[in-house]
């Protein structure tokens, strides 16, 4: 709170004193008083004038101060109310009682929003939970009766999987609840999970799938970080060159402090246009637009996913050359200890 | 035969999965009464349980633990829930096994059978003929001669082993490698498999492994 802008609130007040001094010191000297006697009243009056005003104004700004201080310190400036004193002068107390009451109904406000959401997401999560039986069985029949279906049936029973573990994950991305479960897990067993998830995409198209040197341990739900590998992977058959030695090697790298896991591909690569857009929701890119198969959402949720689960993703590439993506797990020396 | 029971209340699931054991080798048979599932289980005196968690009456959860209290037969929870706490906490109940929906089905036949071997520990020992079968350092035996084999040539050498007479597709061989840690390609299992039947042709053991066009291979 500024006193010149204080003051400047207060010039009618400031005014009307003035006036107010003027009149009396005029009235004073048309009754004949002694100079020192108008002298010394003048100075009551000047003096009780600025006591009055010093003292509001000290007051309020005492209490605005406070206010804006603590709204600037607070991450979540709506709970300021909890940290204020109540103020002691008529307008703060309008002004508080005016931000409680919003505040209450913002507060109900988001509350409905949020069982909304929770809402929503039981019943997705639930409606997947139930999609997944037909899709089994669906699998199953496939499985008994080779003879009556072909390949192209696999493919897109896959394709139906992989959409709804979208779905799955992208719910639980973007809620604010903790789904996950974090322990340490063996990569080695992550990997051979979506290796086998993928194998017959892998066989058909004839990319070579190579894993080395992962036998570490890392901290992670491994349920969430299959899904992450899943998807990468998943780009890795898409996208891969018409060339005869098509790869895509796994492998882990330890320094110091982290533990990185790298899905390196020999595809068509990113254009450097592109590449710093893969993780935007629903970019699809100068590849996405020549493969209809593309929605733009696996690695935006896995991105999502890595950022709740900690850990870091990045992805380089050059067009005709290769793709790689990079997931980095910081090593815990706290949990180590705890073991 | 080993008997499989299966606790799984879709209808279509049940048949499928029903078809699928059967066809490897199993004795499959279903839970009818949900209401008195204990009772039936015990009754029946399964070698392995494949339990779906969500089951009319009881959970699944419940009903295993249970069975627990009066039984160690060998458990596979089955769900449509892929949380890791989920899986946690049927482990703790005493499951042996989780998969979750929807599986592979080579997949699901391969931890069926990692299973069971882990609850008969005695049929570890592998014996075809006249031969004796060392998995853990890959070597077979006859008399006083012996072949070294590679870690792939033995997985599927024991694969055919342990589903001997039937025929036994490229894809199951090709799933039980990868399970293994070996993913290798199409070339490099035509390719094993051809060093196989060679180093048996060896110690005499020659066309033992026999090719049917487009379907797999049996050993006979």
């Amino acid at each position: 709170m500024k006193l010149s802008l204080y003051l400047k609130d207060k010039r009618y007040i400031v005014i009307l004193s003035l006036i107010n001094f003027i009149t009396i010191t005029l009235i004073l000297l048309a009754f004949k008083l002694s100079k020192d006697a108008i002298i010394v009243i003048d100075v009551i009056l000047v003096f009780n004038f600025i006591l009055i005003l010093g003292i509001d104004y000290f007051r309020k700004k005492f209490f605005y101060n406070d206010l804006f201080n603590k709204i600037e310190q607070l991450d979540k400036s709506y709970l300021v109310l909890e940290m204020i004193n109540k103020p002691d002068f008529y307008e703060g107390n309008i002004l508080y009682q005016a931000l409680y009451d919003i505040n209450k109904s913002m507060i109900e406000n988001i509350k409905i929003h949020e069982e909304q959401m929770k809402d929503f997401k039981e019943y997705i999560e639930m409606w997947i939970h139930e999609v997944k039986v037909p899709l089994s069985s669906l699998i199953l029949t496939f499985n008994n009766h080779k003879n009556i279906f072909n390949n192209k049936t696999k493919r897109q029973l896959k394709r139906l999987e992989n959409y709804v573990e979208q779905v799955l994950y992208y719910v639980r991305a973007e809620n604010a609840n903790k789904d996950y479960f974090i322990k340490e897990i063996d990569l080695s067993k992550v990997v051979k999970n979506v290796g086998l998830k993928n194998m017959d995409d892998i066989l058909d198209n004839k990319v070579s799938f190579k894993v080395e040197n992962i036998n570490y341990n890392v901290l992670t739900d491994s349920k969430w970080l299959e899904f992450i590998l899943d998807q990468i992977i998943n780009n890795s058959i898409k996208y891969k060159r018409n060339i005869r030695n098509s790869y895509i090697k796994v492998y882990a790298l330890e320094s110091e402090d982290k533990i990185s896991l790298n899905i390196l591909d020999n595809g068509i690569g990113i254009p450097q246009s592109d590449i710093n857009q893969v993780f935007d929701k629903t970019f699809t890119g100068t590849n996405g637009r020549n493969n209809n198969a593309s929605t733009g959402m696996g690695l935006y949720i896995a991105k999502n996913l890595c950022k709740k689960l900690g850990h870091k993703i990045d992805i380089e590439s050059k067009e005709n050359e290769y793709t790689q993506v990079t997931i980095t797990f910081a090593k815990n020396k706290y949990f180590n200890v705890l073991k | 035969m080993q008997k499989i029971m299966i606790i799984e209340d879709d209808e279509i699931i049940t048949q499928e999965l029903k078809d699928l054991l059967q066809n490897n080798g199993y004795l499959a048979i279903t839970l009818t009464n949900f209401n008195n599932a204990l009772e039936e289980i015990l009754k029946e005196k399964p070698d392995l349980i494949l339990l779906d968690i969500n089951i009319p009456y009881m959970s699944g959860e419940l009903l295993l633990q249970n069975l627990r209290k009066k039984s160690n037969v060998p458990v596979i929870m089955v769900t449509s829930n892929n949380q890791e706490t989920v899986e946690a906490l049927s482990i703790s109940y005493g499951a042996d096994d989780y998969i979750t929906k929807p599986y592979n089905p080579n997949i699901l036949l391969l931890r069926i059978m990692a299973v069971l071997k882990r609850s008969n520990m005695n049929s570890n020992k592998l014996i075809y003929h006249d031969l004796e079968i060392n998995l853990g350092k890959g070597i077979i035996k006859k008399d006083d001669k012996e072949i070294i084999l590679t870690k792939n040539e033995m997985i599927i050498f024991s694969y055919l082993l342990n589903h001997q007479n039937r025929i036994v597709t490229r894809d199951e061989l090709m799933t039980d490698l990868w399970n293994n840690e070996e993913f290798i390609n199409d070339n490099a299992l035509t390719v094993n498999i051809s060093r196989l039947r060679s180093k048996l042709k060896e110690i005499g053991y020659d066309n033992i492994i026999e090719t049917r066009k487009k379907v797999g291979y049996i050993l006979s």
